[in-house]
């Protein structure tokens, strides 16, 4: 019986999935988007951070994660049609439309005191987003200038440098690499004939079988970046090996939901599991699992994997909106409109903690969609 | 898991050869076959009943299957680390006649907390037959056993009993992680 009460306690503590509706999903977006939307600054950028126990504002930025405020809100645009989410979007661009490096064979977007693959994959990804929804083409040369920048930031083993400094730096990062990659293969969406899909699969095989070792990590990447991938590369070259690897990373993206899903945050369970992770962790896994999802519904070799991806997905949501700070949550903080619609961990909430959640719930609306209709 | 690998799992967890050891016997060292057969067929029918009603007893404790067979792992282990210290199961008071085939035979003897566990797990992923039929094998095994008499024999199905044992915990390791992997 103690081994039992161990095994509960420290193995396997419930899983909670609180019911959640696709109605409370779409407010949930609105409701976080709305607070991206409400930290679009005179210059542009977004409101960075906050500390909700302080009343402080996060000094400080991160450019990268400003190209991924700029492609969530274009993805949120597109999705609910926003015109708030769409002029917060273009304020953002805009601002990285004046900061442009031409160098002749490419052009990249390049804020100061860096040129990052990362963030131009995530830029790219922005304005396909952008021109899939409002049908603007002006942008397209650019999108072609900051591919080619995208492939010139590819070594011929797929791998990617993280910066450009008079060159591609040796250097790689996180999550660069699956940013260039998903760059790509959504270039290879909008633009078919131009050989992106194919640049982009030079990175995704280093991902399938070189980078966690090349680039020294003990164990493999849960990289949501690359399941984005793999989800938008075109399908005649969705070989096995990269079906394994999509196959793998859900793997990665399950166990972290469901750790999630058994965190209280009270008595013993925070000694066993702790806080609930940060929004922007789990929003990861959730939205790279949403990415594999649809891959899995189009392609039968994942067919078996759609039912627990669902389930994952629809759970992420409902634990989201449930953590969300909602207005009357807010009105007792010192800023309750820098508290509305955010998630937080431990008194803090940054910018990519709307984008990652936004994204993963963006990803589940389809399925409780379905599910509400019958299908 | 693959039908070679529920196989194991059960044969392993069950592990006929280490349940050998404490059988009630004849005066002449062979195993008494009534309580064997009742007692195994008791432990086949608990793992069917296990299975099949695997769905709601996860559900009620709100565990998915894949995170259930992390703990699964996580129990074979340590259920295989004491089976292969302790060899030979300690000797339990019997009922009297084919009441043995109850106590200890069908429990303690053959349905540990492993096999319970395997049960749920096995049955929410293969289903009742496949979970029912590797008992089952299992099972037969137990049988098979039961004219086994004489020191060496006796030694030997100890010593191969430790070997079942070091096979649960592969099963076991190997449960975990295809738990961690699974969707």
């Amino acid at each position: 019986m103690l081994g039992t009460a161990v095994v509960r306690v420290a193995v396997v503590p419930a899983e909670v999935c609180p019911p959640v509706t696709a109605a409370e999903v779409r407010r949930s977006i609105d409701a976080a988007a709305g607070w991206l939307e409400r930290g679009v600054q005179p210059d542009g950028t977004y409101l960075y951070g906050y500390h909700r126990d302080t009343g402080v504002v996060q000094a400080g930025y991160n450019e990268v994660r400003h190209a991924g405020i700029v492609m969530v809100l274009y993805q949120a645009y597109a999705a609910t049609g926003s015109a708030e989410a769409l002029v917060a979007a273009d304020a953002g661009l805009d601002r990285a439309l004046g900061q442009l490096f031409d160098h002749g064979d490419w052009v990249a977007w390049a804020p100061p005191g860096e040129m990052t693959s990362g963030g131009n994959g995530l830029i790219v990804a922005g304005l396909v987003f952008r021109r899939q929804a409002t049908g603007d083409h002006r942008y397209d040369d650019l999108m072609r200038g900051i591919g080619r920048f995208l492939i010139a930031m590819q070594f011929s083993d797929g791998s990617v440098s993280s910066d450009w400094r008079d060159g591609p730096t040796p250097d790689h990062s996180l999550y660069s690499t699956g940013e260039t990659a998903w760059g790509l293969a959504l270039m290879g969406q909008e633009f078919p004939g131009e050989g992106w899909g194919e640049a982009a699969v030079r990175t995704i095989d280093y991902m399938v079988t070189d980078r966690d070792r090349a680039e020294g990590r003990f164990s493999r990447l849960p990289d949501h970046w690359a399941a984005h991938a793999l989800a938008d590369l075109r399908p005649d070259l969705l070989t096995d090996a990269r079906i394994d690897y999509a196959r793998r990373l859900a793997g990665y993206f399950s166990i972290r939901l469901r750790f999630e899903s058994q965190r209280l945050g009270t008595g013993i369970n925070l000694w066993v599991r702790w806080y609930p992770g940060t929004p922007a962790g789990f929003g990861t896994a959730g939205e790279g699992m949403g990415a594999l999802r649809h891959l899995a519904v189009d392609d039968q070799r994942l067919a078996d994997l759609v039912g627990g991806m669902d389930d994952r997905v629809v759970c992420t949501a409902a634990l989201m909106v449930d953590r969300q700070i909602t207005p009357a949550e807010a009105a007792s903080g010192p800023h309750p409109m820098l508290e509305e619609g955010a998630w937080f961990y431990r008194g803090y909430s940054q910018m990519d903690d709307q984008q990652h959640t936004i994204t993963s719930l963006l990803e589940a609306l389809p399925v409780l969609e379905a599910r509400e209709a019958g299908r | 898991m693959s039908g070679t690998m529920l196989l194991v799992a059960f044969i392993a967890a069950i592990n006929p050869f280490r349940s050998r050891g404490s059988l009630p016997e004849t005066p002449t060292g062979n195993a008494r076959v009534a309580p064997v057969v009742i007692g195994g067929t008791l432990v086949v029918g608990s793992v069917a009943a296990l299975a099949w009603w695997s769905g709601p007893v996860l559900r009620a404790l709100q565990i998915t299957p894949e995170t259930f067979k992390i703990a699964v792992g996580f129990v074979a282990v340590l259920a295989a680390g004491y089976a292969f210290v302790v060899a030979v199961p300690t000797a339990e008071p019997e009922l009297p006649g084919w009441r043995a085939g109850i106590w200890p035979v069908w429990y303690p003897r053959l349905l540990g907390p492993e096999v319970i566990a395997m049960a749920l797990t096995a049955g929410a992923s293969n289903g009742v037959a496949a979970s029912t039929g590797a008992a089952a094998v299992a099972v037969a095994g137990l049988v098979a056993l039961v004219p086994v008499r004489g020191p060496v024999p006796r030694r030997l199905v100890v010593w191969l009993g430790r070997i079942l044992s070091a096979a649960l915990v592969v099963v076991g390791i190997w449960l975990t992680i295809d738990g961690i992997r699974d969707v």
